[in-house]
């Protein structure tokens, strides 16, 4: 694997919405509306990207697959310590599913043969992508994921990944292997100044269907089999209010509207000095069962 | 943002609204030879541009039998298209959705406006209109069904983007819903299933010619809340359910109330703020169809709290968005302190459709003007003046604020310690309180303006020469009259209605107060004394006490709460001259009818809630003394609140 000068490392560097601002959905239904929204490079994939330039010897390729907003996350991972930054696209690729969008990765995987594909485990906004982890076992590469610590041994992968109730287990890849790396994995550096100004320069490579060599038809909406039909915020649970009883008179149902269901109790206006009005006012009390003693 | 729910996108059908705020169906008397006007075009575009997420037209008449109102535009004719495209088009521009109120009003109808017998399931007479109607025929049904299709297909060609039928408070469909006013014994009437096949028929109609892919919605009214019986939240539920589960329509919009209780369906300041979100949230809880909360919310605190409370999926606002068109905007921007507030005193909404004048808002005199008046139509003054308004209330504050807009120099100076004017003390009425958000929703405004404002100040013309101003704008108001005309009402005892609301007046425990107004400031004065545990007995000349009070829905209300403390009411009675010591007042007046006089008394204190009279004499000292003169409000005439504020406007507006 590799070209023999070090360890060949892909990382696949996604594009999400920042999920915080209120998101608004299309005429349609089916997806977000994206106008308004901040795009961010999903925190997952940078972890990944960190944790494969962190690897000494480690000769890392920031891929995307996007249009041209795409080539400001390649630029960060070339500042970040990429090697260089390949972005893949052609209009055929609008709108696939991860099956559509397994068989680019997979292209792209077959001619660059690295020996570790890494990314996030989970993008921010939309969870979880099966597309890197089903690119790499069409090529029959293992998958390890929610990965937070990584290490080569004698050809193979040691991970180490996140389980439930915050279990550690540890695996054995065989290399050449897909690793989805947890957001918590690395802490992504902020590049230095010379990094960020080298990265503006340098070139982003481009690749359309041709590099690839793969049938439109195959690919993006065409080559997709799931299809989005619909998107719904929740329903909010609603909280519980006094409705009108409806086996009351209507000005009874009236006073309960305008009262917000509090029914008030008659009221008696004592008259009397203060003494007798303490008097008074215990009394009432020991009436409602409200001092010790006292009883309805 | 503040309000994220209020501002997150809700689904009805296949239309997608930017937020939650839905701009209800109302009367505007707007329409000109029934076709949509020019007007409709500004209006409902003023609202989108304001920021409404959802536009509902007013109720359109689906057949030549429905003329509830002279001025209704009928959908059931081609002629509407060109009409509806511009509306459309002109909603369209700010990115807000727009259905249309489709209706017919069956009882609730007159038939010498449209020359036709009136339609209802059964020969019952609507308790306002009191005309007893023909019992349809299923022909008559059919043919009704009919219309509403053909009604909706004009809709549809309109450009709407949807239909809301109107099943609520005024409609034929709830006619043949309740049990009241449906007494058939055939197929329409008697069980659920028959009292729901007329409406089904109308709703079916609609679907099938506007296709499964245009949203189609129904306004269900609540609960009627009618003491001999109808339709309670109960039975209401019921009949969502069975409407949502016959899968033709997309979302239930709800009232409350019919004309038997108008101050219910349009509930006055005398009602609570929201006070229906207990039977939108009843019939949300039963159905999973978006349903809509209409109801003195005027708010967006209120509106996002219904919203996070589960209680409803859109907010319906009417009469607050009449007022303050840009109520959305400025909630979304955060702007609280901007948004100008419905009091919901009813004078120039519901009580000028009432009788038969156009839509207004005391508040906001572009109301139907908006193409003149709207948004952005200020242009800054040509030549810049220095402006002295004298008189803080109403029409002073709108002149000052709106000629400080303008780019005048303005000062406002006020005698009293605080603007407002006569709203201070209006506002001391039982159940008026809410009347002083007018003072709220424009302080802060007048000193945006960059108005100067001076309190305590009291304007002579020794102070105007001094000041050389280029502009006097007098906003003195006007006072009770200085000598009335009742014999003996300058006499012991006897007590106006300012000095009762100040709190001056020594009032005695048994008191008759004499209402030549018939309005507020009457029967709020009579229950503000009723409230303080005296006897009140109210002399009027009208039929009834509150004679003014029909149109604005705070008649019942009013008189309810006058009788539950205790007041009684001589009417037909002209008071002619009161005499006596105080602790002995005596009355005498004549019956307006017979011509006989009576005699009413003793009584320890009397109230006169009489005439008023102009506060002119610094005008008329100044007439010819400097080079622009005006005067506005109370002071050219008293009047009442709007046209204080509509003068206000237009002179800040045009000097």
């Amino acid at each position: 694997m590799g070209n023999g000068h070090g360890l060949e490392v892909l990382v696949l560097l996604r594009e999400t919405r920042d999920p915080r601002p209120p998101v608004r959905l299309l005429a349609s239904g089916a997806a977000l509306r994206s106008t308004g929204l901040r795009r961010v490079v999903n925190p997952a994939d940078l972890a990944a990207l960190e944790v494969a330039v962190a690897r000494p010897g480690a000769v890392v390729t920031a891929l995307a697959v996007g249009g041209e907003e795409l080539d400001d996350a390649l630029r960060l991972g070339l500042s970040m310590g990429a090697a260089r930054a390949i972005r893949i696209w052609d209009e055929a690729l609008r709108d696939g599913d991860a099956v559509a969008e397994a068989r680019v990765l997979r292209r792209t995987l077959e001619i660059l043969r690295p020996t570790l594909f890494l990314t996030g485990s989970s993008l921010l906004d939309r969870g979880d992508d099966a597309s890197a982890a089903l690119a790499g076992a069409g090529l029959g590469m293992a998958c390890a994921r929610q990965v937070v610590s990584l290490a080569l041994e004698r050809g193979r992968a040691l991970a180490i990944r996140r389980a439930e109730k915050g279990w550690r287990e540890e695996v054995e890849l065989r290399l050449p292997c897909t690793v989805l790396v947890d957001a918590g994995a690395a802490e992504p550096r902020y590049p230095d100044l010379p990094s960020v100004l080298g990265a503006l320069a340098a070139p982003v490579a481009v690749w359309g269907l041709a590099e690839l060599g793969l049938p439109a038809w195959e690919l993006g909406f065409d080559g997709a089999a799931l299809r989005p039909v619909g998107l719904a915020a929740p329903r909010s649970d609603p909280l519980r209010v006094e409705t009108p009883d409806p086996s009351q008179p209507a000005h009874e149902r009236v006073r309960s509207l305008f009262s917000g269901g509090i029914r008030p109790r008659q009221g008696r206006v004592h008259l009397g000095s203060a003494g007798q009005a303490v008097e008074r006012i215990l009394a009432i009390f020991a009436e409602e069962g409200l001092l010790p003693g006292g009883g309805p | 943002m503040m309000f994220p729910q209020l501002f997150s996108p809700v689904r009805l059908g296949r239309v997608e609204l930017k937020n939650r705020i839905s701009f209800q169906p109302h009367l505007t008397n707007f329409a000109v030879d029934t076709l949509p006007s020019e007007k409709h075009v500004h209006y409902w575009g003023e609202r989108a541009k304001g920021g409404a997420g959802l536009i509902v037209t007013e109720e359109m008449s689906v057949h030549p039998t429905d003329r509830a109102y002279e001025k209704l535009i009928e959908v059931f004719r081609p002629e509407v298209i060109p009409g509806f495209r511009r509306i459309t088009d002109r909603v369209h521009e700010f990115g807000a959705r727009t259905f249309a109120q489709i209706n017919h009003n069956g009882q609730q109808c007159d038939g010498t406006l449209s020359r036709l017998p009136v339609f209802a399931p059964s020969p019952v007479a609507d308790p306002l209109f009191r005309e007893i109607p023909k019992e349809m025929e299923p022909e008559d049904i059919e043919e009704v069904a009919r219309y509403f299709a053909r009604s909706a297909v004009h809709v549809r060609e309109g450009g709407f983007d949807g239909i809301e039928l109107q099943f609520g408070h005024s409609s034929l469909a709830r006619q043949f819903l309740s049990p009241l006013s449906n007494q058939r014994t055939d197929e329409f009437g008697g069980s659920v299933e028959n009292r729901m096949r007329a409406p089904l028929l109308f709703i079916a109609a609609v679907r099938k010619a506007v296709g499964p892919d245009f949203t189609v919605g129904i306004r269900l009214c609540a609960d009627e809340m009618i003491p001999w019986g109808g339709l309670n939240l109960a039975d209401v539920q019921e009949l969502a359910v069975r409407f949502e589960a016959a899968g033709l329509i997309d979302f239930m919009d709800l009232s409350i109330g019919t004309f038997y209780n108008l101050f219910l369906v349009e509930g006055s300041m005398h009602t609570p703020l929201g006070y229906t979100v207990p039977l939108a949230a009843g019939i949300r809880s039963r159905i999973r169809l978006p349903v809509f909360c209409t109801g003195r919310i005027n708010d967006p605190t209120m509106a996002e709290k219904v919203l996070v409370n589960g209680q409803a999926d859109v907010i319906g606002m009417c009469r607050a968005l009449i007022c303050d068109p840009f109520l959305p905007q400025k909630a979304q921007e955060g702007r609280l302190g901007d948004i100008r507030s419905c009091v919901a005193d009813n004078q120039n909404c519901i009580g000028r459709i009432g009788m038969n004048k156009t839509l207004g808002c005391i508040q906001n005199p572009a109301v139907g003007l908006e193409k003149e008046w709207g948004e952005g139509t200020l242009r800054p003054a040509p030549v810049k003046k220095r402006v002295v308004v004298v008189g803080g209330g109403p029409a002073g504050m709108w002149a000052a604020k709106m000629a400080g807009r303008r780019g005048h120099a303005v000062d406002l100076y006020d005698k009293g310690e605080q603007l407002g004017g006569q709203v201070l003390l209006a506002m001391k009425g039982a159940g008026r309180e809410e009347f002083g958000v007018l003072v709220r929703n424009e302080k802060a405004q007048v000193e945006k303006a960059g108005v100067r404002v001076h309190l305590g100040v009291e304007v002579t013309p020794e102070l105007v020469a001094a000041t050389r101003p280029d502009v006097v704008i007098c906003a003195t108001g006007s006072v009770p009259a200085r000598n009335p005309r009742i014999g003996g009402a300058r006499g012991p005892a006897v007590w106006n209605v300012w000095e009762v609301l100040q709190g001056k007046a020594e009032l005695g425990q048994k008191v008759c107060l004499v209402d030549t107004d018939g309005h507020h400031r009457a029967t709020a004065t009579a229950e503000l004394i009723a409230s303080q545990g005296r006897s009140v007995h109210v002399l009027c000349s009208s039929l009834f006490v509150g004679a003014e009070l029909g149109p604005t829905q705070d008649l019942y209300l009013t008189r309810q709460r006058l009788l539950q403390k205790g007041c009684t009411f001589t009417p037909d009675i002209a008071v002619l001259e009161v005499a006596g010591a105080a602790g002995e007042k005596r009355l005498k007046g004549v019956n307006v009818y017979s011509n006989a006089t009576q005699e009413f008394g003793p009584y320890d204190s009397v109230v006169l809630a009489i005439e008023q009279e102009v506060e002119d004499q610094l005008y008329r000292a100044l007439k010819h003394q400097v080079k622009e003169l005006y005067r506005i409000g109370d002071c050219v005439a008293p009047r009442k609140v709007d046209m204080a504020i509509w003068e206000g406007h237009r002179v800040g507006r045009e000097i």
